[in-house]
């Protein structure tokens, strides 16, 4: 591989990991932090990306749709954490496996549902930025793809000041180490629960349209996420934003390097193989605590 | 005035059954010694009134001036809201948190947000080594140190009434004495009102005005000052190896 090869593939795969993290921020704050094995979190980023393709048919900027639909989902995923906790983790037992079970069938009803209203064929939007390039010291750079990752900053940073400076934040960060001790310091463990599902969801709305604008969709797309946003919220070392950031950025290097010097069918590969790798290495995630 | 009373609880979980008919007092700036060896009811006494194990039949009234609160018909949070802390049995701190995110938690209702940095200032003034370790992880601090945070994290909640649930468990004895003389000295500078949980009698009586015997689920003494609980021929059998 030349150097200029490989200089370009590192900065697509910085791009690209911006993209991976802006995807999985959510996935780091419901399995991350409530330990709640949202399978059907991918799921959701494609029914945002759906409700941005909606909007964005009304004449509505697909980034400006993102920001629009973000308290509609905030309610869906308080709605959704609501069903759940009265429908299996009130009631106790082996909470991973039905939790599991649970929102798997949540993410195939979904899919149904999506197929039924929008067909199986690809969707995409159109904006001035996501045909377009930008030229940045001496290398093409995709608009989308800057975007994509100016917005996971972002988001990034507004989680992290979030979960660090608000009570709700705090008792979020607290909840799945001890409820009963949450619930001493006044808090009702399931209602920040709940909040802080419902912005895991608004966050799907965001990363919705990033996934609509960065390329076509289609109603089974989910499933081709769960391995990338697992493994960068594990990679995280479960709960920490900032580390979600760094993860998503090594899951997109490593998969662009990949790419680039074995050839795009290693691309599925990558992600649960990364995964493994960190886990035999340090179980807790690279930036858990 | 406040004052807490218990007044003939029945309680236990599911078929087990732990209190039954326990009566006892706390008033105002009291520091009220809850004595009893292991497995005799104390924790389940403590959760009652926290809200967190349900009580069967009888009351547990806050009485607050002309006030009367049943605490047995309300949640941990409403009961937090009321003025009460308690420091749990093993601690339960939030682990992985850092010693200054668990006592901001402590702060969390909402009647001790605007006193946060007060209680702050008075917690990091009252243990030092807090302050040192405050961007420490909790579970990465010595026992005595956990105790410590334990204490202070229920201290930022502004509480009137303290609950502490055997903070001596797994010390040392000269950290026990510490930790004793602490609470003593808490309860005074911020005019606390304590029922305390123990199985070490003699440093228990250090601080203690006056306290009840628990065994098996009922209270079998009752001394109504520290020369009566020091006399009692149960406390003797039980604690002073008489
Ligand atoms: N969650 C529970 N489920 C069933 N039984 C319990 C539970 N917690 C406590 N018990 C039982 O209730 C009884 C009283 O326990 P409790 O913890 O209140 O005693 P304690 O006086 O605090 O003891 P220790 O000094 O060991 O803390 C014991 O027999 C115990 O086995
Ligand atoms: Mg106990």
């Amino acid at each position: 591989m030349s150097l200029e090869l490989l200089v370009e593939a590192v900065v697509s795969g910085i791009l690209l990991g911006g993209f991976y993290a802006a995807v999985s921020l959510g996935l780091s704050v419901a399995f991350g932090l409530l330990d709640v094995p949202h399978i059907a979190h991918p799921t959701l980023l494609v029914v945002g990306a759906y409700a941005t393709y909606a909007l964005a048919q009304l004449g509505i900027d697909p980034i400006a749709a993102g920001f629009m639909l973000m308290p509609a989902f905030f309610v869906i995923g308080v709605g959704l954490y609501r069903f759940y906790h009265a429908l299996f983790e009130r009631r106790g037992g082996d909470i991973a496996l039905r939790g599991l079970a649970f929102f798997f069938g949540i993410a195939f009803i979904i899919e149904v549902v999506l197929i039924l209203v929008f067909g199986v064929d690809q969707r995409l939007v159109e904006a001035a930025y996501i045909g377009s390039s930008v030229q940045l010291a001496g290398l093409q750079m995709p608009s989308r793809m800057l975007i994509a990752f100016a917005l996971a900053g972002l988001l990034t940073l507004l989680l992290s000041t979030y979960l660090s400076r608000t009570f709700t934040g705090r008792a979020i960060k607290a909840v799945a180490q001890d409820q009963t001790a949450l619930a001493l310091m006044g808090a009702d463990p399931v209602r920040i629960k709940q909040s802080a599902f419902g912005i895991a969801t608004a966050t799907c709305a965001i990363a919705g349209a990033l996934l609509i604008i960065v390329g076509p969709v289609e109603p089974g797309m989910g499933r081709l996420y769960i391995g990338g946003t697992f493994c960068v919220a594990v990679l995280a070392g479960l709960g920490s934003m900032k580390g979600t950031l760094l993860a998503g950025l090594i899951l997109g290097i490593t998969e662009s390097l990949v790419l680039t010097s074995l050839g795009t069918s290693w691309a599925p590969a990558v992600s649960f193989g990364l995964l493994l790798v960190v886990l035999a290495i340090r179980p807790s995630g690279l930036f858990g605590r | 005035m406040v004052k807490l009373s218990v007044n003939a609880i029945d309680a236990g979980y599911g078929a087990v059954h732990v209190l039954s008919g326990v009566s006892l007092e706390i008033r105002e700036s009291e520091t009220v010694a809850l004595l009893g060896t292991n497995g005799n009811g104390k924790s389940t006494l403590m959760k009652c009134i926290m809200g967190l194990t349900p009580v069967t039949r009888g009351s547990i009234v806050l009485e607050d001036d002309e006030e009367r609160i049943d605490l047995t018909t309300k949640s941990t949070q409403e009961i937090v809201a009321l003025g009460i802390a308690l420091v749990p049995e093993g601690r339960r701190l939030f682990p992985k948190l850092t010693v200054h995110e668990n006592l901001l938690l402590g702060a969390f209702r909402a009647g001790a947000r605007t006193e946060m940095q007060r209680n702050l200032d008075r917690c990091y003034a009252a243990f030092p080594v807090l302050r040192e370790r405050s961007g420490q992880l909790a579970y990465s601090m010595s026992g005595g140190q956990q105790q410590m945070l334990a204490i202070a994290r229920a201290v930022m909640s502004s509480p009137r009434i303290l609950l502490v649930d055997e903070p001596s468990v797994g010390l040392s004895p000269m950290l026990v004495k510490q930790t004793m003389d602490m609470i003593g000295t808490l309860k005074r500078e911020l005019g606390l009102t304590v029922l305390m949980a123990e199985q070490n009698f003699h440093e228990t009586s250090r601080i203690a005005d006056r306290g009840y015997v628990l065994v098996h689920g009922q209270i079998a003494f009752e001394g109504k000052n520290l020369q009566e609980l020091l006399h009692s021929d149960l406390v003797k059998r039980h604690y002073l190896g008489a």
